[in-house]
């Protein structure tokens, strides 16, 4: 009886395991199906994705669409725009927010506790909340229209600065005290004793930071209107969301409108294998933001 | 008496002063790596705030003299129907977005501890985060090609099991699940790997304690796992809560003007009246108005919780 049981449960437990494989494929397919899709939709020709079948390898395999996202739709302006924006971004960013991390990670100073609220009250604050205010604050900073305007959005952070502050805390207190004996000053102490060894704290929010610049979107929409100076998801989204809802001059075909996305999800794509174990910390350390 | 009273306090006084200043020179070279996000967050975080707000009890001229409007401008929102509109659509689709997000993500975890097969673990990890790099605008993108009413795949599909295809993208029947679906598609990953890593702490001893009572694996999962992980359900739901209050970008990218009564939110309708109609007071007291929206349900998340906690 007891061993009949055994052997039914262990049975049961088989049938769930290929069950559950199952349906964990079920789920990876529907995330790599989209993905295949417009992968091979952008590849396809003109007419090749334009064909009422469901595509999941190129059609007539060409990069006509690619040509047009060049050509016509003209988009390596804002795929430029697009690359200034995340770089300066992103280096500001982390410099910035490690400096303020690293000096909130100091135990020893009277104002720690001002100051560690005086920012984690900002997040509360939040870019949607403040955007007329800072419409205005931006006006009057002439960064209006001005790729400065999104560079500066969010340039700190009390996500970032808390989790570098963290990051800073978790190193032995001794190491730095040893240097500091040894006669060196607090920024020798950053750059030669903490900064090597908070690499991997430095790691993550680059690239936490490199993901969430370039796809920025909401800065741009707020402030800039000067078509030159749009960045690639303000462009794509007039690409492959308005070209398509609304009957507009020039008829964009499918290819090209797949060829925009796969632009703009490429370099995630690119440095999120390679780099997976830092977003994994990342998100161990903290949590996210809409 | 008084007198020594008097020499207490001022002693005091000098002492809290002096340390004050003492501490400022024996930590100089902190206070000045600080003063960079001091001014930062004065200047683009307290300031404009602040000024949201008194601009909100003005009748705001954009050139010349702003005269002061007092609550008119609260009152109005009190009977603007489109505001109520779009604090509903906020409350439906966030409230979904919160709900089937938070099931997938631990239905998920749940399901990928059971697969004892590392490597087959890691892949479906990777393949169900990637979802969460990408920017709304590419996730629209693939998902108006995927649903097209003409030459999508779905619609293809549908075609060929003899149905009607349906325009998913204008239809104000489909567009809050279409809603649910991307932001639970984009999401499941990450929270997902989350409650993953929060189920590595939970002590192996209590599973073991289990076996050798002879729960099985259904009520070990119902009894050891899944309250290991309220901890970590807490605040996943709780920024999960705020981020769905302050939706924009999702909104602004698939709005058009056929499904506009089911997908404008407030942070969009506050985009709207302040940016494009100019009306600057206005949408300062929309936006005041959620930000307190935002901290009483925070706050009675918050309560609940705690409630429950005991």
């Amino acid at each position: 009886m007891n061993i009949q049981s055994q052997i039914d449960r262990t049975k049961g437990r088989q049938i769930f395991e290929i069950v559950n494989i199952l349906f964990l494929f079920l789920v990876v397919a529907s995330m790599v199906i989209p993905l295949l899709n417009t992968f091979a939709l952008s590849f396809s020709s003109d007419m090749g994705s334009m064909s009422p079948t469901i595509v999941l390898w190129p059609k007539e395999f060409s990069i006509e669409g690619y040509v047009t996202l060049f050509e016509q739709v003209k988009i390596a302006k804002p795929i430029i725009n697009n690359i200034v924006v995340t770089i300066a971004g992103t280096f500001l960013h982390v410099s910035l927010c490690t400096l303020t991390g690293y000096a909130l990670s100091k135990e020893d100073f009277g104002a720690k506790r001002f100051f560690v609220a005086f920012i984690l009250i900002t997040m509360m604050v939040p870019l949607q909340n403040i955007m007329i205010p800072l419409y205005l604050l931006y006006k009057q900073l002439h960064l209006i229209n001005s790729l400065w305007a999104i560079i500066v959005t969010n340039m700190i952070t009390g996500y970032t600065v808390m989790l570098m502050k963290n990051f800073f805390e978790s190193i032995p207190k001794s190491l730095g005290e040893a240097a500091y004996i040894d006669g060196a000053k607090e920024l020798d102490l950053l750059f030669r004793v903490y900064l090597p060894l908070a690499k991997p704290g430095l790691a993550t929010v680059t690239l936490f930071q490199f993901v969430e610049k370039w796809n920025h979107f909401m800065e741009s929409v707020i402030f800039i209107s000067d078509p030159k100076k749009y960045t690639l998801q303000v462009a794509l989204k007039g690409l492959v969301v308005d070209s398509d809802a609304s009957s507009s001059a020039t008829f964009i075909t499918k290819n090209a409108q797949m060829a925009g996305v796969v632009i703009a999800i490429i370099p995630l794509l690119l440095i999120y294998p390679f780099l997976q174990r830092y977003f994994l910390s990342g998100l161990m350390l903290g949590s996210t933001k809409g | 008496m008084t007198h020594i009273d008097l020499k207490v306090k001022e002693s005091k006084k000098i002492s809290f002063w002096g340390s004050v200043i003492s501490d400022f020179k024996r930590n100089q070279s902190i206070y000045a790596l600080l003063i960079p996000a001091f001014i930062f967050c004065i200047l683009f975080y307290y300031y404009p705030l602040f000024r949201g707000f008194i601009i909100s009890i003005q009748d705001y001229a954009l050139i010349g003299e702003s005269s002061w409007a007092g609550l008119t401008h609260y009152k109005e929102i009190l009977t603007d129907m489109d505001f109520w509109r779009s604090l509903k659509n906020t409350l439906v689709i966030g409230g979904g977005n919160l709900f089937f997000g938070f099931i997938i993500q631990v239905l998920l975890a749940l399901l990928l501890n059971e697969v004892m097969q590392n490597k087959l673990k890691r892949f479906v990890q990777t393949i169900i985060y990637t979802p969460n790099l990408f920017s709304w605008v590419a996730i629209s993108g693939i998902f108006i090609s995927i649903l097209a009413p003409d030459i999508g795949m779905v619609n293809m599909a549908l075609k060929q099991m003899g149905l009607d295809t349906i325009n998913f993208m204008t239809s104000e029947k489909w567009i809050t699940a279409i809603f649910w679906f991307l932001n639970t598609w984009k999401t499941a990953g990450y929270g997902c790997i989350i409650y993953l890593a929060a189920l590595t702490n939970i002590d192996p001893c209590l599973y073991e304690a289990a076996r050798i009572d002879g729960a099985g694996r259904l009520k070990q999962v119902l009894h050891i796992t899944i309250p290991g992980l309220y901890p970590t359900m807490k605040v996943v739901l709780m920024l999960n809560l705020i981020a769905s209050l302050r939706m924009f970008s999702q909104s602004f990218i698939l709005t058009n003007p056929s499904v506009v009564d089911k997908t404008e939110v407030v942070m969009t309708y506050t985009y709207k009246l302040g940016l494009q109609n100019f009306r600057m007071d206005y949408a300062s007291a929309v936006a005041v108005v959620m930000l307190g929206i935002i901290g009483v349900l925070t706050l009675f998340y918050q309560f609940v919780v705690k409630k429950t906690e005991r």
